[in-house]
Protein backbone atom coordinates (compact mmCIF):
# COMPACT_ATOMS: atom_id res chain seq x y z
CA UNK A 1 0.00 0.00 0.00
CA UNK A 2 2.70 2.62 1.04
CA UNK A 3 4.83 0.90 -2.00
CA UNK A 4 1.77 1.91 -4.28
CA UNK A 5 1.19 5.35 -2.79
CA UNK A 6 4.95 6.13 -3.45
CA UNK A 7 4.43 5.05 -7.18
CA UNK A 8 1.31 7.10 -7.85
CA UNK A 9 3.02 9.91 -6.26
CA UNK A 10 5.95 9.30 -9.13
CA UNK A 11 3.46 8.28 -11.77
CA UNK A 12 1.53 11.21 -11.27
CA UNK A 13 3.94 13.97 -11.49
CA UNK A 14 6.36 12.14 -13.90
CA UNK A 15 3.86 12.35 -16.72
CA UNK A 16 2.75 15.55 -15.85
CA UNK A 17 6.26 17.23 -15.89
CA UNK A 18 6.60 15.11 -19.01
CA UNK A 19 3.62 16.14 -20.79
CA UNK A 20 4.65 19.84 -20.26
CA UNK A 21 7.82 19.32 -22.24
CA UNK A 22 5.96 18.55 -25.24
CA UNK A 23 2.59 19.28 -25.31
CA UNK A 24 2.36 23.22 -25.89
CA UNK A 25 -0.81 23.95 -23.12
CA UNK A 26 -0.43 26.82 -20.88
CA UNK A 27 -1.39 24.87 -17.90
CA UNK A 28 0.47 21.77 -18.03
CA UNK A 29 3.69 24.54 -18.76
CA UNK A 30 2.68 25.83 -15.57
CA UNK A 31 2.21 23.05 -13.42
CA UNK A 32 5.99 22.14 -15.20
CA UNK A 33 7.24 25.19 -13.68
CA UNK A 34 5.48 25.20 -10.16
CA UNK A 35 6.84 21.53 -9.91
CA UNK A 36 10.00 22.28 -10.47
CA UNK A 37 10.41 25.00 -8.26
CA UNK A 38 9.31 22.64 -5.59
CA UNK A 39 11.46 19.62 -6.83
CA UNK A 40 14.69 22.50 -6.16
CA UNK A 41 12.81 23.17 -3.01
CA UNK A 42 13.17 19.59 -2.48
CA UNK A 43 16.53 19.04 -3.36
CA UNK A 44 17.78 21.39 -1.05
CA UNK A 45 15.93 19.83 2.01
CA UNK A 46 17.74 16.80 1.00
CA UNK A 47 21.13 18.24 0.93
CA UNK A 48 20.27 19.04 4.37
CA UNK A 49 19.78 15.59 4.90
CA UNK A 50 22.46 14.25 3.70
CA UNK A 51 24.91 16.45 5.30
CA UNK A 52 23.11 15.75 8.51
CA UNK A 53 23.39 12.19 8.09
CA UNK A 54 27.31 12.48 7.06
CA UNK A 55 27.55 14.24 10.47
CA UNK A 56 25.97 11.64 12.50
CA UNK A 57 27.90 8.88 10.48
CA UNK A 58 31.24 10.54 11.41
CA UNK A 59 29.77 11.29 14.83
CA UNK A 60 29.33 8.25 15.09
CA UNK A 61 32.46 6.81 14.25
CA UNK A 62 34.25 9.18 16.33
CA UNK A 63 31.96 6.93 19.33
CA UNK A 64 32.91 3.87 18.30
CA UNK A 65 36.18 3.62 16.59
CA UNK A 66 39.84 3.28 17.76
CA UNK A 67 42.53 4.95 16.52
CA UNK A 68 43.59 7.18 13.52
CA UNK A 69 39.80 6.69 11.52
CA UNK A 70 38.18 8.58 14.59
CA UNK A 71 40.64 11.32 14.42
CA UNK A 72 39.60 12.02 10.59
CA UNK A 73 35.84 11.84 11.59
CA UNK A 74 36.44 14.51 14.24
CA UNK A 75 38.49 16.67 11.92
CA UNK A 76 35.81 16.17 9.01
CA UNK A 77 32.93 17.06 12.00
CA UNK A 78 34.62 20.16 13.53
CA UNK A 79 35.30 21.71 9.82
CA UNK A 80 31.46 21.14 8.69
CA UNK A 81 30.24 22.36 12.10
CA UNK A 82 32.83 25.78 12.10
CA UNK A 83 32.62 26.27 8.14
CA UNK A 84 28.26 25.72 8.87
CA UNK A 85 28.41 28.01 12.07
CA UNK A 86 30.68 30.90 10.19
CA UNK A 87 29.07 30.78 6.80
CA UNK A 88 25.78 30.86 8.29
CA UNK A 89 25.84 33.19 10.83
CA UNK A 90 27.82 35.74 8.62
CA UNK A 91 26.77 35.06 5.40
CA UNK A 92 28.15 32.95 2.94
CA UNK A 93 29.69 35.67 1.27
CA UNK A 94 30.72 37.52 4.19
CA UNK A 95 34.82 37.81 4.62
CA UNK A 96 35.70 34.79 6.76
CA UNK A 97 33.10 32.62 4.89
CA UNK A 98 35.09 33.34 1.76
CA UNK A 99 38.21 33.04 3.66
CA UNK A 100 37.93 29.05 4.52
CA UNK A 101 36.49 29.07 0.47
CA UNK A 102 39.64 30.32 -0.25
CA UNK A 103 41.95 28.82 1.39
CA UNK A 104 40.84 25.25 2.47
CA UNK A 105 38.31 24.75 -0.38
CA UNK A 106 40.51 26.18 -3.21
CA UNK A 107 43.45 24.92 -2.46
CA UNK A 108 42.31 21.08 -1.38
CA UNK A 109 40.65 21.21 -4.83
CA UNK A 110 42.99 22.47 -7.21
CA UNK A 111 46.07 19.81 -5.77
CA UNK A 112 43.49 17.12 -6.52
CA UNK A 113 42.68 18.12 -10.12
CA UNK A 114 46.55 18.54 -10.15
CA UNK A 115 47.44 15.84 -8.98
CA UNK A 116 44.99 14.14 -11.55
CA UNK A 117 48.43 14.78 -13.73
CA UNK A 118 49.95 11.63 -12.16
CA UNK A 119 47.13 9.57 -11.67
CA UNK A 120 46.69 9.47 -15.78
CA UNK A 121 49.91 9.23 -16.60
CA UNK A 122 50.34 6.20 -14.82
CA UNK A 123 47.03 4.83 -15.70
CA UNK A 124 48.15 5.29 -19.36
CA UNK A 125 51.07 3.39 -18.58
CA UNK A 126 49.37 0.99 -16.97
CA UNK A 127 47.20 0.53 -19.46
CA UNK A 128 49.71 -0.44 -21.94
CA UNK A 129 51.33 -2.46 -19.54
CA UNK A 130 48.32 -4.81 -19.57
CA UNK A 131 47.48 -5.20 -22.70
CA UNK A 132 48.83 -3.43 -25.80
CA UNK A 133 45.78 -4.07 -28.24
CA UNK A 134 44.77 -2.05 -31.30
CA UNK A 135 41.99 -0.34 -29.31
CA UNK A 136 44.72 0.84 -26.46
CA UNK A 137 47.18 2.11 -29.05
CA UNK A 138 44.64 4.20 -31.05
CA UNK A 139 43.64 5.41 -27.71
CA UNK A 140 47.29 6.86 -26.49
CA UNK A 141 48.47 7.52 -30.30
CA UNK A 142 44.94 10.00 -30.43
CA UNK A 143 46.09 11.46 -27.10
CA UNK A 144 49.60 12.05 -27.86
CA UNK A 145 48.52 14.02 -31.11
CA UNK A 146 46.09 15.73 -29.40
CA UNK A 147 48.90 16.71 -26.66
CA UNK A 148 51.87 17.55 -28.78
CA UNK A 149 49.35 19.96 -31.25
CA UNK A 150 47.87 21.37 -28.49
CA UNK A 151 50.92 23.90 -28.40
CA UNK A 152 54.18 24.60 -30.46
CA UNK A 153 56.61 22.15 -29.48
CA UNK A 154 59.53 24.15 -28.44
CA UNK A 155 58.11 26.92 -30.35
CA UNK A 156 57.61 25.44 -33.37
CA UNK A 157 54.54 24.81 -35.53
CA UNK A 158 54.75 21.12 -37.08
CA UNK A 159 53.02 21.58 -40.72
CA UNK A 160 50.21 19.28 -40.61
CA UNK A 161 49.84 18.62 -37.11
CA UNK A 162 49.58 22.29 -35.81
CA UNK A 163 46.86 25.20 -36.93
CA UNK A 164 44.34 25.40 -39.20
CA UNK A 165 43.73 22.22 -41.13
CA UNK A 166 46.13 20.19 -39.15
CA UNK A 167 45.99 16.50 -38.24
CA UNK A 168 45.01 18.18 -34.09
CA UNK A 169 42.02 20.04 -35.77
CA UNK A 170 40.92 17.17 -37.74
CA UNK A 171 40.85 14.82 -34.89
CA UNK A 172 39.17 17.30 -32.95
CA UNK A 173 36.58 18.11 -35.62
CA UNK A 174 35.61 14.73 -37.47
CA UNK A 175 36.13 11.11 -35.78
CA UNK A 176 36.44 12.33 -32.40
CA UNK A 177 33.23 14.46 -33.00
CA UNK A 178 31.36 11.77 -34.23
CA UNK A 179 32.47 8.90 -31.89
CA UNK A 180 30.87 11.67 -28.81
CA UNK A 181 28.09 12.01 -31.06
CA UNK A 182 27.58 8.29 -30.88
CA UNK A 183 27.97 8.52 -27.37
CA UNK A 184 25.89 11.28 -26.70
CA UNK A 185 22.86 9.22 -28.66
CA UNK A 186 23.16 6.34 -26.54
CA UNK A 187 23.33 8.48 -23.20
CA UNK A 188 20.46 9.65 -24.89
CA UNK A 189 18.66 6.63 -25.62
CA UNK A 190 19.94 4.75 -22.34
CA UNK A 191 18.67 7.68 -19.98
CA UNK A 192 15.11 7.90 -22.35
CA UNK A 193 14.64 4.04 -21.46
CA UNK A 194 15.63 4.55 -17.87
CA UNK A 195 13.31 7.58 -17.16
CA UNK A 196 10.06 6.28 -18.82
CA UNK A 197 11.13 2.54 -16.63
CA UNK A 198 10.36 5.30 -13.90
CA UNK A 199 7.23 7.37 -14.70
CA UNK A 200 5.59 4.20 -15.72
CA UNK A 201 6.82 2.56 -12.92
CA UNK A 202 8.36 -0.57 -13.12
CA UNK A 203 11.71 1.06 -11.79
CA UNK A 204 11.10 2.25 -8.05
CA UNK A 205 14.21 3.50 -6.47
CA UNK A 206 12.14 5.22 -3.75
CA UNK A 207 12.12 2.99 -0.87
CA UNK A 208 8.92 1.25 0.27
CA UNK B 1 38.52 44.23 9.45
CA UNK B 2 41.69 47.04 9.78
CA UNK B 3 44.41 46.11 7.58
CA UNK B 4 46.87 44.62 9.72
CA UNK B 5 44.68 41.63 10.56
CA UNK B 6 44.13 41.56 6.85
CA UNK B 7 47.41 40.92 6.39
CA UNK B 8 47.72 38.04 9.03
CA UNK B 9 44.15 36.49 7.96
CA UNK B 10 45.99 36.60 4.38
CA UNK B 11 49.41 35.14 6.19
CA UNK B 12 47.48 32.35 8.06
CA UNK B 13 45.50 31.81 4.88
CA UNK B 14 48.78 31.54 2.96
CA UNK B 15 50.28 29.02 5.59
CA UNK B 16 47.11 27.00 5.76
CA UNK B 17 46.75 26.90 1.74
CA UNK B 18 50.30 25.24 1.62
CA UNK B 19 49.98 22.77 3.83
CA UNK B 20 47.13 21.61 2.41
CA UNK B 21 48.35 21.78 -0.92
CA UNK B 22 51.42 20.05 0.16
CA UNK B 23 49.37 17.42 1.95
CA UNK B 24 47.45 16.24 -1.18
CA UNK B 25 50.53 16.05 -3.07
CA UNK B 26 52.21 13.43 -0.33
CA UNK B 27 49.43 11.15 -2.31
CA UNK B 28 52.09 10.80 -5.08
CA UNK B 29 54.16 8.68 -2.71
CA UNK B 30 50.91 6.42 -1.87
CA UNK B 31 47.63 6.61 0.10
CA UNK B 32 48.65 8.36 3.61
CA UNK B 33 47.31 10.11 6.76
CA UNK B 34 48.58 13.74 5.90
CA UNK B 35 46.53 12.78 2.65
CA UNK B 36 43.49 11.74 4.79
CA UNK B 37 43.41 14.78 6.68
CA UNK B 38 43.36 17.52 3.83
CA UNK B 39 40.79 15.37 2.57
CA UNK B 40 38.58 14.84 5.60
CA UNK B 41 38.98 18.91 6.36
CA UNK B 42 37.85 19.50 2.57
CA UNK B 43 34.99 17.47 2.94
CA UNK B 44 33.80 19.39 6.32
CA UNK B 45 34.05 22.49 4.88
CA UNK B 46 32.49 21.94 1.58
CA UNK B 47 29.30 19.90 3.22
CA UNK B 48 29.23 22.76 5.57
CA UNK B 49 29.27 25.53 3.03
CA UNK B 50 26.88 23.89 0.65
CA UNK B 51 24.69 23.74 3.35
CA UNK B 52 24.72 27.28 4.43
CA UNK B 53 24.70 27.92 0.44
CA UNK B 54 21.16 25.90 0.40
CA UNK B 55 19.69 27.68 3.11
CA UNK B 56 20.59 31.62 1.89
CA UNK B 57 19.49 30.75 -1.75
CA UNK B 58 16.95 28.00 -1.71
CA UNK B 59 15.85 26.87 1.23
CA UNK B 60 14.44 30.70 3.90
CA UNK B 61 13.70 32.73 0.42
CA UNK B 62 11.89 30.05 -1.53
CA UNK B 63 10.17 28.27 1.58
CA UNK B 64 10.87 30.02 4.89
CA UNK B 65 10.41 33.60 4.38
CA UNK B 66 7.14 33.44 1.94
CA UNK B 67 5.65 31.13 4.49
CA UNK B 68 6.37 33.59 7.56
CA UNK B 69 6.18 36.97 5.92
CA UNK B 70 4.40 36.25 2.74
CA UNK B 71 0.52 36.69 1.82
CA UNK B 72 -2.20 34.27 1.85
CA UNK B 73 -1.63 33.20 -1.62
CA UNK B 74 2.01 32.70 -1.48
CA UNK B 75 1.29 30.72 2.44
CA UNK B 76 -0.62 28.30 0.30
CA UNK B 77 1.74 28.32 -2.72
CA UNK B 78 5.11 26.86 0.06
CA UNK B 79 2.33 24.74 1.74
CA UNK B 80 2.99 21.47 -1.15
CA UNK B 81 6.68 21.86 -0.66
CA UNK B 82 6.52 22.43 3.64
CA UNK B 83 4.59 19.18 4.03
CA UNK B 84 7.25 17.18 1.56
CA UNK B 85 10.33 18.83 2.68
CA UNK B 86 8.81 18.07 6.63
CA UNK B 87 8.72 13.55 5.34
CA UNK B 88 12.01 14.52 3.66
CA UNK B 89 13.28 15.09 7.12
CA UNK B 90 12.38 12.21 8.64
CA UNK B 91 14.17 10.37 6.45
CA UNK B 92 17.17 10.88 9.21
CA UNK B 93 15.35 8.72 11.42
CA UNK B 94 15.73 4.90 11.21
CA UNK B 95 12.24 4.71 12.55
CA UNK B 96 10.23 6.29 10.56
CA UNK B 97 12.46 7.04 7.24
CA UNK B 98 9.08 5.35 5.37
CA UNK B 99 6.88 8.65 5.53
CA UNK B 100 10.24 10.35 3.42
CA UNK B 101 9.57 8.00 0.58
CA UNK B 102 6.88 10.00 -1.09
CA UNK B 103 8.61 13.51 -1.18
CA UNK B 104 11.52 11.17 -2.58
CA UNK B 105 8.59 9.63 -5.32
CA UNK B 106 7.96 12.89 -6.09
CA UNK B 107 11.73 13.76 -6.51
CA UNK B 108 12.66 10.61 -8.49
CA UNK B 109 9.34 11.41 -10.60
CA UNK B 110 9.90 14.70 -11.69
CA UNK B 111 13.65 14.47 -11.94
CA UNK B 112 13.07 11.39 -14.79
CA UNK B 113 10.40 13.27 -16.48
CA UNK B 114 12.99 16.22 -16.39
CA UNK B 115 15.64 14.17 -17.86
CA UNK B 116 13.61 12.39 -20.54
CA UNK B 117 12.65 16.04 -21.92
CA UNK B 118 15.97 17.50 -21.54
CA UNK B 119 17.53 14.04 -23.33
CA UNK B 120 15.24 14.44 -26.51
CA UNK B 121 15.25 18.00 -26.64
CA UNK B 122 18.34 18.59 -25.02
CA UNK B 123 20.38 15.78 -26.71
CA UNK B 124 18.41 13.65 -28.81
CA UNK B 125 17.20 16.33 -31.75
CA UNK B 126 20.05 18.65 -31.79
CA UNK B 127 22.73 15.36 -32.25
CA UNK B 128 20.72 13.84 -35.08
CA UNK B 129 20.00 17.32 -36.63
CA UNK B 130 23.91 17.85 -36.57
CA UNK B 131 24.52 14.91 -38.26
CA UNK B 132 21.96 15.55 -40.46
CA UNK B 133 23.97 18.46 -41.41
CA UNK B 134 26.86 17.87 -41.93
CA UNK B 135 25.80 16.02 -45.08
CA UNK B 136 24.19 19.20 -46.36
CA UNK B 137 25.24 19.76 -49.99
CA UNK B 138 25.02 23.04 -50.15
CA UNK B 139 28.22 24.41 -52.49
CA UNK B 140 27.27 28.39 -52.37
CA UNK B 141 30.31 30.11 -51.08
CA UNK B 142 32.49 27.38 -51.47
CA UNK B 143 35.26 26.25 -53.78
CA UNK B 144 34.45 22.66 -55.54
CA UNK B 145 36.92 21.20 -53.69
CA UNK B 146 35.53 22.64 -50.10
CA UNK B 147 32.23 21.03 -50.84
CA UNK B 148 33.56 17.55 -51.66
CA UNK B 149 35.90 17.95 -48.29
CA UNK B 150 32.80 18.45 -46.17
CA UNK B 151 30.90 15.80 -47.58
CA UNK B 152 33.46 13.73 -47.15
CA UNK B 153 33.88 14.96 -43.66
CA UNK B 154 29.79 14.35 -43.16
CA UNK B 155 30.33 10.90 -44.19
CA UNK B 156 33.32 10.16 -41.70
CA UNK B 157 30.58 11.96 -39.07
CA UNK B 158 27.66 9.65 -39.83
CA UNK B 159 29.91 6.30 -39.97
CA UNK B 160 31.39 7.09 -36.71
CA UNK B 161 27.74 8.44 -35.17
CA UNK B 162 26.53 4.97 -36.06
CA UNK B 163 29.05 2.62 -35.82
CA UNK B 164 29.70 4.02 -32.40
CA UNK B 165 25.72 3.50 -31.92
CA UNK B 166 25.87 -0.16 -32.94
CA UNK B 167 29.15 -0.70 -30.80
CA UNK B 168 26.23 -0.71 -28.19
CA UNK B 169 24.10 -2.44 -29.65
CA UNK B 170 24.23 -5.92 -27.24
CA UNK B 171 21.04 -7.99 -28.65
CA UNK B 172 23.21 -11.78 -29.82
CA UNK B 173 21.97 -15.28 -30.44
CA UNK B 174 23.62 -18.42 -29.09
CA UNK B 175 26.28 -18.81 -31.39
CA UNK B 176 28.90 -22.14 -31.28
CA UNK B 177 28.83 -23.72 -28.06
CA UNK B 178 25.77 -21.67 -26.84
CA UNK B 179 28.47 -18.80 -26.59
CA UNK B 180 25.88 -15.74 -27.60
CA UNK B 181 27.90 -14.08 -30.39
CA UNK B 182 26.62 -10.78 -32.93
CA UNK B 183 25.62 -11.07 -36.41
CA UNK B 184 29.32 -10.62 -38.28
CA UNK B 185 28.00 -7.84 -39.96
CA UNK B 186 27.36 -6.18 -36.57
CA UNK B 187 30.43 -6.86 -35.48
CA UNK B 188 32.64 -5.15 -38.18
CA UNK B 189 30.46 -1.87 -37.72
CA UNK B 190 30.89 -2.49 -33.85
CA UNK B 191 34.49 -3.14 -34.34
CA UNK B 192 34.60 0.26 -36.24
CA UNK B 193 32.44 2.11 -33.63
CA UNK B 194 34.87 1.01 -30.99
CA UNK B 195 38.11 2.44 -33.16
CA UNK B 196 35.67 5.84 -33.08
CA UNK B 197 35.21 5.47 -29.56
CA UNK B 198 39.03 5.27 -29.33
CA UNK B 199 39.45 8.03 -30.78
CA UNK B 200 36.83 10.15 -28.76
CA UNK B 201 38.01 8.91 -25.43
CA UNK B 202 41.77 9.70 -26.80
CA UNK B 203 40.75 13.39 -27.29
CA UNK B 204 38.85 13.27 -23.98
CA UNK B 205 42.02 12.09 -22.08
CA UNK B 206 44.00 14.70 -23.69
CA UNK B 207 41.72 17.57 -23.05
CA UNK B 208 41.29 16.29 -19.02
CA UNK B 209 45.24 16.25 -18.81
CA UNK B 210 46.05 19.65 -19.91
CA UNK B 211 43.41 20.83 -17.47
CA UNK B 212 44.75 18.80 -14.69
CA UNK B 213 48.31 20.26 -16.15
CA UNK B 214 47.07 23.71 -15.57
CA UNK B 215 46.22 23.44 -12.37
CA UNK B 216 49.60 21.47 -11.88
CA UNK B 217 50.93 24.60 -12.61
CA UNK B 218 49.05 27.15 -11.04
CA UNK B 219 49.89 24.93 -7.81
CA UNK B 220 53.33 25.01 -8.16
CA UNK B 221 53.49 28.76 -9.17
CA UNK B 222 51.91 29.22 -5.31
CA UNK B 223 53.79 27.37 -4.08
CA UNK B 224 56.86 29.11 -5.12
CA UNK B 225 55.40 32.29 -4.40
CA UNK B 226 54.69 31.42 -0.90
CA UNK B 227 58.38 30.07 -0.20
CA UNK B 228 60.06 32.70 -1.99
CA UNK B 229 59.87 35.68 0.25
CA UNK B 230 60.61 33.04 3.66
CA UNK B 231 63.70 31.86 1.60
CA UNK B 232 65.28 34.40 0.13
CA UNK B 233 64.25 37.55 2.23
CA UNK B 234 64.36 40.82 1.23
Amino acid sequence: MKSAFSAAIAITFGLVVLAGYFIDLSLLVLLRDVFLRYTVILAAIALVVGVVNLLMVHWRKMSTAQGGSSIYSLLLVVSLILTAIIAGLLGPTNTLALWIYQYVQLPVESSVMALLTVVLVVAAARMLRRSANWFNLLFLATALVMLAGAVPLFGLNIPGLHGAGGLREWIAGVPSVAGGRGLLLGIGLGTIAVGLRVILGADRPYGR
Amino acid sequence: MNLESSALMELIGGLVGFFLTVMVFSYILGDNPFFRVSINLFIGASAGYALIVAWYSVIWPQLLSPLIFGGQSERLFVLFPLIFAGLLLLKMSSRLSWFGSPAVAFLVGVGAATAVGGAVIGTIFPQVLAAINALDWNPAGRGPGEAWLQVASGLVLLVGTTSTLAYFHFGARPGLGGVPRRSPWLEIVAQIGKGFIAVTLGATFAGAFLAAFAALVERLEFLREFLTPLIFPG
